[in-house]
């Protein structure tokens, strides 16, 4: 064996901040059970799932402009060019330090909250085939429409499945082929740096502020957009 | 340029969303087809819309804060109708097998008794609705109208096909 090279030292440090974590596990967790009230005929329970999921898309949204530096937009959205040399080095096997989202990374969350924010919007307008349980601005539009919105839900929804199915392989890519876990930062926050990136946190007040408009917005919509 | 890229950002976002429903095509039926089980499948496609929509304008009206008593009673009118007339709506050769599209399934005809028992529970509960309507006690209106809904479902669950879950 001939002389390792040797590592360089680590740094550990904060990456994703709290409410960035919750939003995204309380995504999966009430994704799924809305999925589950479809398939066991919960329709009630899926309205409420829908409006849970309304309210944190709502949150991420605004806290992509207001958060703290690896949940902006700005931090994780970047142009072709500087996509496409990320994407020119994927087949390498050492994981490149990004800080925060990867520019091909960016780009799927832009999807998967776009894609979820057209659930939403479709689930909203939607009307059932008994009539029983219809969206709260489902009287806005006509029988058919409304129909033709629950066409497009589920439609909106094979998107959803196709882009999960996108992450988790990604998530498998970089921990099989370029050894990077990037499951234990989502959930505890913390990774491991070169040097540590010294990211900008928001303050809890603001994410309790936040979650208070996020919150409104969502009563406003399951009430009708009544005032 | 920060600023830009938070409306590249936000754009994109839109655009994806809009996207979505720009690319889905209208639903319609087409003209009328010319044989007796295709007009029979297009006239029932018609049918069960108008019903869904006097359903819909009745549940409409009950989520209003001042629900527009008249619009109910006329919509529980059409309701008992339509749900006398629908047991014509299923001429036999009328199924899948008349292959335009349609969700009604074989059942309807392989099992005429069961049919007839859910057709007849959407006719008593039609029937209960129109006068409970015409009344305007609200509180009995929406019982009678979950009612009615609980009928179309029932009838859904064994007859037509499920949608994609």
């Amino acid at each position: 064996m001939g002389a390792e090279p040797t590592e360089p030292p680590k740094v550990r440090a904060k990456l994703w901040d709290g409410p960035t974590r919750i939003v995204h596990w309380a995504l999966v967790i009430l994704i799924g059970f809305a999925w589950w009230c479809v398939k066991a005929n919960q329709t009630e329970w899926h309205l409420w799932a829908g409006y849970g999921i309304l309210g944190l898309i709502v949150f991420r949204l605004i806290w992509g402009f207001a958060g703290s530096a690896s949940a902006r937009f700005t931090s994780f959205v970047k142009g072709p060019r500087a996509t496409l040399a990320y994407a020119q080095t994927l087949s390498k096997r050492s994981a490149v330090d990004v800080a925060g989202h990867n520019p091909l990374g960016g780009w799927s969350v832009v999807a998967i909250l776009a894609a979820i924010l057209s659930q939403v919007i479709t689930g909203l307008f939607s009307v059932d085939v008994d009539g029983l349980e219809s969206g709260p601005l489902s009287d806005r539009v006509s029988f058919e429409t409304g129909r033709l919105f629950a066409k497009w839900h589920d439609l909106s929804f094979t998107a959803i499945k196709l882009l999960v199915v996108l992450h988790l392989s990604a998530i498998a890519f970089y921990a099989l082929y370029k050894r990077a876990n990037l499951i234990t930062p989502m959930i505890t926050g913390y990774r491991a740096f070169e040097a540590d990136p010294k990211l900008s946190f928001a303050p809890l007040w603001r994410a309790g502020l936040v979650a208070v408009a996020a919150a409104a917005v969502t009563w406003w919509v399951m009430k009708g957009l009544r005032p | 340029m920060a600023f830009q890229k938070q409306l590249l950002a936000l754009s994109l976002l839109a655009g994806l969303v809009s996207g979505v429903s720009v690319v889905q095509a209208h639903e319609h039926m087409g003209p009328m087809p010319t044989t007796p089980a295709g007009k029979a499948v297009y006239t029932r496609h018609e049918n069960f819309k108008q019903q869904g929509a006097a359903f819909k304008a009745v549940r409409d009206e009950l989520k209003k804060d001042a629900p527009n008593m008249a619009l109910i009673s006329s919509n529980a009118a059409k309701l008992k109708s339509s749900a006398d007339a629908l047991p014509t709506w299923f001429p036999k050769g009328s199924g899948p097998e008349a292959k335009y599209e349609t969700d009604a399934k074989p059942e309807i005809w392989s099992d005429p008794v069961k049919f007839a028992a859910a057709v007849k529970r959407l006719q008593v509960e039609t029937a209960k609705f129109q006068p409970i309507a015409a009344g305007g006690d609200l509180g009995a209106i929406k019982a009678q109208a979950q009612a009615v809904g609980g009928a179309c479902k029932n009838c859904h669950d064994s007859f037509r096909v499920p949608e994609e879950k």
